[in-house]
């Protein structure tokens, strides 16, 4: 099969997961809401259209979401290209916020430096916070994933201990840091709107990784390493570098992500559990199919539905909590490999025969 | 300080916390263990246990009767399961990917759930009646004994059928031919299926009994140990359990000592909440910690063995 082929395939495999998921909403729709055409049409069509006019606002917020979505997205894959299946996104994130937030309140700085200094801290904190799984991993082949996911927990656990009995300002009613140092702010692009600056900030490491991933000799070796990890030790890569190179560029992306959501959208630090971009990261990352240069779409549509379901339980009174279930059933549509593999066998037969015809005449011409 | 933690751990309540605690954990790594001996990796236990916690509180409020409850919070624990291996086994999703579907359903799909059922948010709270509720079991003579009577008596039914079925599993696995088949896919499933074992019929079995012992572990939360159903319910403890399952080597008995760690742990946490000088999300984080520790430590030692068996090996070609 060609390689136009195998694109238009998989855009149509994606549609139809797509649908898939789409239907099953539609049913649990049917079910509970009181006005099954509102609930839709809030799902679906409000994130951009009010009234019939482009909804500016609602793009601005869906185009806010995505931006901690893209970090963790590109992050995972990273991590989950070299068949690392680290789900320390989560913890990393958090943390990552943690630092850069620490930063943007006790150190003073010139105003361009000061978020510049504390999303490259979250940076580094999440880069070495991957280092434990990473090393465990390649040091004594401890499970990447057991290890990852008791981190978030310990980091949770450590950040929560910090920001409650040593950062906290008693002043509030609710657990929180002191407020940001006006210097540190990620300033919006938009004034009023949840877009901040971040959003660009997220295109470019975008491009930045892709570059990296395919244009580097170390994202070639990350990637060979994903296919076939014996075969790229015996030509002689550095396996044990490499895999712990790229967990530790994904554990940076996530704290950057952190520290640019944290420093952006609040203008203090009060997460008071995991934040969640570690999963969704996940998502965007199986719906991209592990590329990064489509890792702002696959963001873009998750952020698309997560304000499509605000809207529904606004308007409609459907909970918000369907996106869960969406964006699950898209999920393993998406990363089954065997979905509609009959279609494609039937592709495979059909370009065959056509190229087949082809040849025919050819060989036909030359006998004679 | 010091004293006041001895006094605190020497007492029967506190022996009687860490089995409690243990309980939901110990069903879960069991699943784990499970699953992993057939060479499948069952990640998504806590979306399990989440949603069939939900359904077994349901489907005890609609039947009045726990029994009814826990036998359902069982089939949808086989039920997602066994969704996890069509998609892993036939549809070749990576099984990880899969368990973390499930896990995402598990989270915010089943506060949907539940508002799809019976239009509440968030928890059970008010459906509860005493009828739900697993009943609590003392046992005769052993009751009356000091010191192990209050902490081995009186707990939930499902307590003791955790313990017990570290007996059954370990007898599944080494004792029956079900468990020589689901050893020897998870070991070799080229050998396995040479021998004309269907590699496939054995995963889903496997997965199936690992969904069934997750299910009771999530019938355990919301049916005894919480007695309603919150969206925060299982709080990580499908992932301690895949913990639980890696420390103990993969095996039933050590798979039950290092659940019963987690316990002691958190019970520690517990206890230590309210006193001067402790950090309670210090003492929260301990148990993680001292996981990572506990793999890595395991880790260091296999790859110490290994290097050993190897240099002998040398020595002797030499």
């Amino acid at each position: 099969m060609g390689n136009k082929r195998k694109l238009m395939f998989e855009i149509m495999r994606g549609f139809v997961a797509i649908a898939i998921a789409i239907a099953v909403a539609f049913i649990f729709i049917l079910i509970c809401a009181d006005n099954p055409g509102k609930a839709m049409y809030a799902l679906l069509v409000q994130p951009i259209f009010s009234n019939g006019v482009f909804n500016l606002n609602s793009i601005f917020i869906i185009l806010g979401r995505m931006t901690p979505f893209i970090f963790t997205g590109l992050a995972v894959c990273i991590m989950f290209s070299a068949n690392e299946f680290n789900l320390g996104g989560e913890g990393t994130v958090m943390a990552g916020g943690f630092v850069g937030a620490l930063i943007a309140i006790y150190v003073p700085m010139s105003a361009g430096l000061h978020p510049a200094i504390c999303i490259l801290a979250g940076a580094v904190t999440g880069g070495i916070l991957m280092l434990i799984p990473a090393l465990a991993k390649i040091k004594l082949d401890a499970s990447e994933m057991v290890s990852s996911l008791m981190l978030n927990y310990v980091i949770m656990y450590v950040v929560l201990h910090y920001l409650n009995n040593v950062f906290a300002d008693r002043s509030k009613g609710a657990t929180q840091s002191y407020p940001f140092l006006e210097t540190a702010l990620v300033h919006k692009m938009v004034p009023g709107s949840e877009l901040t600056w971040g959003f660009i900030v997220a295109i470019i490491a975008t491009v930045l990784i892709s570059f990296f991933m395919f244009r580097t000799r170390w994202g070639y070796a990350i990637r060979m390493i994903g296919i076939n990890k014996s075969f790229s030790k015996y030509s002689g890569m550095q396996v044990g570098g490499v895999v712990i190179l790229s967990q530790i560029i994904g554990g940076a992306l996530c704290g950057m992500g952190g520290a640019i959501e944290v420093l952006g959208r609040y203008g203090t630090f009060l997460w008071r559990e995991l934040p969640g971009y570690g999963w969704t990261g996940i998502t965007v990352a199986i719906l991209a199919k592990n590329n990064p240069i489509a890792v702002p779409f696959a963001a873009f549509f998750i952020a698309y539905l997560n304000r499509g379901c605000e809207l529904m339980s606004i308007y409609a009174g459907v909970p918000a909590e369907m996106l869960d279930i969406i964006q699950a059933v898209i999920f393993l549509f998406f990363a089954a490999e065997q979905f509609m593999a009959k279609t494609r066998q039937k592709m495979v037969v059909k370009d065959t025969k056509e190229e087949l015809a082809k040849a025919e005449p050819a060989a036909e011409g030359g006998n004679a | 300080m010091f004293e006041q933690l001895m006094n605190v751990i020497f007492t029967t309540s506190f022996g009687f916390s860490i089995i409690r605690i243990t309980s939901p954990i110990l069903f879960a790594a069991l699943a784990a263990v499970v699953a992993e001996k057939a060479g499948v990796t069952n990640i998504g236990l806590e979306g399990i246990m989440m949603i069939s916690a939900l359904f077994g509180v349901l489907i005890a409020y609609w039947t009045n009767h726990w029994l009814v409850g826990v036998l359902g919070a069982v089939v949808v624990g086989v039920i997602l399961a066994l969704i996890i291996g069509i998609f892993a086994l036939k549809l070749k999703t990576d099984i990880i990917l899969a368990g973390i579907a499930i896990n995402l359903m598990g989270a915010g799909g089943s506060v949907f759930l539940l508002y799809l059922c019976t239009g509440l948010k968030g928890n059970t709270a008010s459906l509860t009646t005493p009828n739900m509720l697993t009943p609590k079991i003392n046992i005769p003579i052993l009751e009356n004994i000091p010191v192990l009577g209050p902490i081995l008596s009186g707990h939930s039914i499902l307590t003791y059928v955790a313990f017990i079925l570290v007996a059954v599993v370990w007898v599944l696995l080494y004792k029956t031919a079900l468990g020589l088949q689901i050893r020897a896919v998870g070991e070799n499933s080229h050998a396995a299926d040479s021998v004309g074992v269907s590699v496939l019929k054995i995963k889903y079995i496997a997965l199936g009994i690992s969904g069934a012992l997750a299910g009771l572990g999530g019938a355990y939360m919301s049916m005894y140990y919480s007695q309603s159903w919150n969206n925060g319910i299982v709080a990580g403890r499908g992932f301690i359990a895949l913990a639980a399952q890696a420390m103990g080597q993969g095996e039933p008995v050590g798979a039950m000592l290092s659940s019963l760690f987690f316990g002691f742990a958190s019970a520690l946490g517990n206890k230590m909440e309210g006193m001067q000088g402790f950090s309670s999300y210090l003492v929260a984080a301990l148990p993680y910690a001292v996981t990572i520790l506990g793999l890595v430590l395991y880790a260091a030692t296999q790859v110490r063995r290994v290097k050993k068996h190897r240099s002998k090996k040398e020595e002797k070609t030499l």
